[in-house]
């Protein structure tokens, strides 16, 4: 039973070309401006206060780890990407069942945890469209910059965002299950995850709320980390897929019992 | 109970293809949208489903598929209780949906909707069904008329070859000639074994094609009864226009009822046969005669009861 896995991701493809195109172009400008950036990375240190640079999580500014470690991941990736797949999640069922889709799909012989399953299953199309047309422009940027970039750290720091993708995409699901309108459910999935974004950069200000932060998917992905120190802060990336896992089973235990 | 183990047992074939309500009652907060509703479908009859809109037909149908959950009492559709969210999903492959409104996949074509059903649950008879109802295939959705929706809907909810099919309004948006198709359609896929319950706003619609008939109203079920009665019952609305005035104790006969006189006009429901209606007429002097089929609110008024209508009028 894969024909919604299919049909869905079909329904993607539009949106994940037009979010990947608008993604390289971003970066690519990123690129562009990084060998001024570079020059004045010790001004740029001074001159930005330092809840800036924390905010940022940058570090070695100077350097294409730390560039794109503290200016393009957090920004395309933690928010910009984070977003997207916290929108379409909250679209997946909100939007079925208010346009009757459901009423459709659900009189086939298909239980309703399959069909979020399969649904969710099907964000396989803009991870893996992202993940490959954001690594193939870093890698074609450094090399047009004449700077070269470890293949290893950067593969991790695609691989270890997929978890924090898939809560951001778990938090959709829930809010989509959840509320009956899709503005509503999308506007509010969107909302969250832009807020817990700003609460893991603000936490870090004040010592006092600083535990606050931990409470945020993105204290778990740290791109600079990686990047800079090659650490992989493989548990982190576990707790973050235990996290969507929970969500996922949240999901699917409401929609399975709820009125359509 | 026991006899209805008795049936499963000496009927085992036929008494799968069927539908049972036992006290189906939906309530939205103070709302009852479905009422203790029961009755039964039989296996290879069509079973009208027949209500004035928002009477609750959709909730019954939306129940039976388990989109919605009962508040009280239950139903089985092909001996699966509706409960029983893993059986009902098993049987739904057994099953055809029309819904009332046609949520179809909009940027998809025909045929790639058509596909899509297929994976999930076969499409042997697609061909067959594309020779009587013929949307335009490689057309996407949206561009679609409501015919051309409403057919695509009903080759979908066919094409399986499913023991029981269940019909929201399925002729609505329907031209006349497609309508007529679609009845005689129906009829052969009765005499072929189907099963279909159909529900309809329609009381011509219903008295055409159903072999029995539900009626409900406000949530309730107010009567089960086979079409025939159904058809005695219903009559006509007939309006005769006189030349003069007449005393209406001498023009009424025993088949009319309601019998209301405005002066030279006369308005009454005819439940006698035709011929005799015209043979009694035409002794008087007519300038105008109207007969036509009564509106699903007047059989309510006139046999079911109706404390709201009955001054509205």
């Amino acid at each position: 039973m894969t024909a919604i896995l299919r049909n869905e991701s079909g329904k993607h493809l539009r949106s994940t070309l037009t979010l990947t195109g608008l993604l390289v172009l971003l970066s690519a400008f990123f690129l562009v401006v990084f060998p001024s950036i570079q020059e004045e990375a010790e001004l740029f240190e001074e001159v930005y206060p330092e809840y800036i640079l924390q905010l940022l999580g940058i570090e070695e500014l100077h350097t294409i780890e730390g560039f794109v470690g503290g200016y393009i991941f957090p920004f395309i990736w933690i928010l910009l990407a984070g977003i997207y797949f916290a929108y379409i999640s909250a679209g997946m069922i909100s939007d079925d069942i208010r346009t009757r889709r459901m009423d459709l799909v659900l009189a086939n012989p298909v239980s309703r945890e399959s069909v979020v399953l399969q649904k969710v299953g099907a964000l396989w199309l803009p991870l893996v469209v992202l993940n490959l047309a954001l690594l193939a422009v870093l890698l074609t940027g450094a090399h047009l910059l004449g700077e070269s970039i470890d293949l290893v750290p950067l593969a991790m720091v695609h691989l270890l965002g997929v978890p924090y993708l898939l809560v951001c995409a778990g938090i959709g699901i829930v809010f989509s299950v959840v509320l009956d309108r899709v503005e509503t459910a999308q506007a509010s999935a969107l909302g969250l995850v832009f807020i817990l974004w700003l609460v893991d950069g603000l936490s870090h200000m004040n010592p006092d709320f600083e535990w606050v932060g931990d409470l945020t998917p993105s204290r778990y992905y740290d791109p600079t980390a990686i990047l800079v120190h090659e650490e992989y802060a493989l548990l982190d990336a576990g707790i973050l897929l235990a996290v969507f896992l929970l969500l996922l089973g949240m999901a699917v235990f409401i929609f399975a019992r709820r009125d359509i | 109970m026991r006899t209805q183990i008795e049936d499963v047992e000496t009927e085992s074939d036929h008494d799968e293809a069927t539908i049972r309500l036992d006290s189906l009652t939906k309530r939205y907060g103070d709302v009852t949208a479905n009422d203790g509703i029961s009755f039964d479908v039989e296996a290879g009859e069509i079973f009208g489903y027949l209500g004035p809109n928002g009477a609750g037909k959709t909730t019954t149908i939306r129940l039976l598929l388990g989109l919605i959950k009962p508040t009280s009492g239950t139903a089985e559709v092909l001996g699966e209780d509706i409960r029983d969210r893993r059986a009902l999903t098993e049987a739904k492959a057994n099953v055809g949906y029309l819904p009332d409104t046609l949520g179809f996949e909009e940027r998809l074509t025909g045929r790639q909707a058509l596909d899509y059903f297929a994976r999930m649950r076969g499409d042997e008879r697609r061909d067959e069904l594309l020779e009587l109802f013929r949307p335009p295939l490689d057309k996407s959705i949206e561009t679609y008329s409501h015919g051309n929706k409403r057919m695509l809907g009903i080759v979908q909810a066919f094409m399986h070859d499913p023991d029981l099919v269940i019909l929201d309004e399925p002729t609505s948006g329907l031209d006349p000639l497609k309508q007529d198709r679609m009845h005689l359609f129906l009829e052969e896929e009765r005499d072929a074994g189907k099963t279909i319950f159909f529900s309809s706003h329609v009381l011509s619609e219903v008295q055409r094609v159903c072999d029995r008939v539900g009626i409900i109203r406000e949530g309730e079920l107010v009567a089960l009864e086979d079409i025939d009665d159904l058809l005695k019952r219903g009559g006509k609305q007939v309006r005769v226009h006189l030349a003069e005035p007449v005393d209406e104790q001498r023009f009424t006969t025993e088949e009319m009822i309601d019998v209301e006189v405005v002066d030279r006009t006369v308005r009454f429901t005819y439940t006698g046969e035709p011929a005799a209606l015209l043979e009694h007429l035409v002794q008087y002097e007519l300038e105008d005669v109207e007969i036509g089929d009564p509106q699903l609110d007047e059989i309510f008024k006139h046999y079911y009861g109706d404390d709201g209508l009955v001054g509205g009028e």
